[in-house]
């Protein structure tokens, strides 16, 4: 995931996951601004993670609230299984009561951005998140 | 046993118990002989047989009420349609505004570096340094940033007007909205009449129920809170939250 300079590799392959279309284009958007060229989408956690397990991804960006499988509970499945544990995820909701966010840490997320959100926040929060992992 | 001397038993109350007994009925012949020695009980039965129709009135007046059928087969079915329509076309002016938007980008894009490439030669022509042949190559590459800049100008004036069209989702979408929240509130209305003929105070709680929340707490985007100490408000608030729990 990281160069050799130690910089953050924007070659990383990013699975995108959010029910609404819109959404996902949004900060799909907003990743190739910031330089990430390899992203994939998942329209909910129960698509998103047969997809996680096959394909070998950096970094994953998800909603909470998707009717299939939720987003706490999809990164609840990555940190369980031994190949996807490593793999940070940054939760972009509109859910914003306290316990929800505790929960969400305590599960191990690795950034809980609120909806809605301005292009800086995302910037600085990947900052943070990466900046953490090296 | 006591017998209750003071209790007459009629003809067709006899005439019933045999029959129950002939035909081997011994519970409801047990309760016929129950019945007629201990009057309270055909009270009670009285009382219970008095509710019994009351509800099953009330139940018929409501049959009757057309308007519920209405809510229940058309109107709110209708509002199912009105609700998926203002999804539909909030997703199309997303699309539409981020069509023009993208569209926009690359325009934006392609001046910037046209103005990158033209500066080096300008600073040196600012600074009297520009020799005769650099000041022609110039002089062909700012031609063309005019040429350029104009064009797409007037291409992103009318994207921006695509965007400002797109916004007219609101003004319908607020139309379709405001049907349904009428249609709520016949509902609600509809809903405390129901709980008021059955005799429920719908006044009794004293606090407004909380909003429902489904697993894991989800609840959707909060739409009040001004009035509740169990949320944040923006990222500034979600980020202390964290960091005041070490994460």
């Amino acid at each position: 995931m990281f160069s050799p300079e130690g910089a953050l590799d924007k070659n990383m392959k990013v699975l995108v996951v959010d029910d609404f279309s819109t959404m996902r284009r949004i900060v799909k958007n907003l990743l190739r601004d910031l330089g990430f060229t390899n992203i994939s989408e998942a329209d909910d956690g129960s698509t998103a993670l047969p997809m996680l397990k096959e394909g070998s991804f950096d970094f994953v960006v998800t909603d909470w609230n998707m009717p299939g499988m939720q987003g706490i509970d999809l990164l609840k499945a990555i940190r369980a299984d031994a190949n996807l544990s490593h793999i940070p995820v940054l939760l972009i909701t509109a859910e914003a009561k306290k316990e929800q966010i505790v929960m969400a840490a305590q599960a191990g997320v690795n950034g809980y951005i609120v909806k809605p959100f301005t292009a800086a926040t995302l910037n600085a929060k990947l900052d943070k998140i990466f900046e953490r992992l090296g | 046993m006591s017998v209750n001397t003071s209790v007459h038993v009629s003809l067709e109350e006899a005439k019933l118990l045999v029959e129950y007994l002939e035909s081997g009925q011994q519970e409801k012949a047990d309760e016929l002989i129950a019945e007629i020695q201990s009057p309270i009980n055909s009270e009670l039965f009285a009382e219970i047989g008095k509710l019994t129709r009351q509800l099953h009135d009330s139940l018929n007046n409501f049959q009757l009420d057309s308007r519920l059928n209405d809510l229940a087969t058309a109107d709110i079915p209708d509002a199912k349609e009105r609700l998926n329509y203002v999804i539909t076309r909030t997703e199309e002016a997303a699309n539409k505004t981020m069509d023009a938007v993208e569209s926009i980008f690359p325009v934006v894009e392609t001046i910037q570096k046209q103005i990158k490439a033209v500066n080096p030669l300008w600073q040196k022509l600012m600074h009297n340094k520009l020799d005769l042949p650099e000041f022609k190559s110039l002089c062909i590459d700012i031609d063309i940033l005019l040429k350029t800049t104009d064009k797409e100008s007037v291409r992103m004036h009318d994207l921006m007007t695509d965007v400002l069209m797109a916004q007219d989702f609101q003004d319908l979408t607020g139309q379709v909205i405001r049907k349904v929240i009428d249609l709520v509130r016949e509902v609600e209305d509809s809903l405390i009449g129901m709980l008021t003929a059955f005799g429920i105070s719908s006044e009794g709680s004293s606090e407004p129920s909380k909003p429902k929340v489904g697993d894991n707490l989800v609840e959707g985007p909060i739409v009040n809170a001004a009035q509740r100490d169990d949320v944040v408000v923006d990222q500034d608030d979600v980020d202390d939250l964290l960091s005041s729990l070490g994460f």
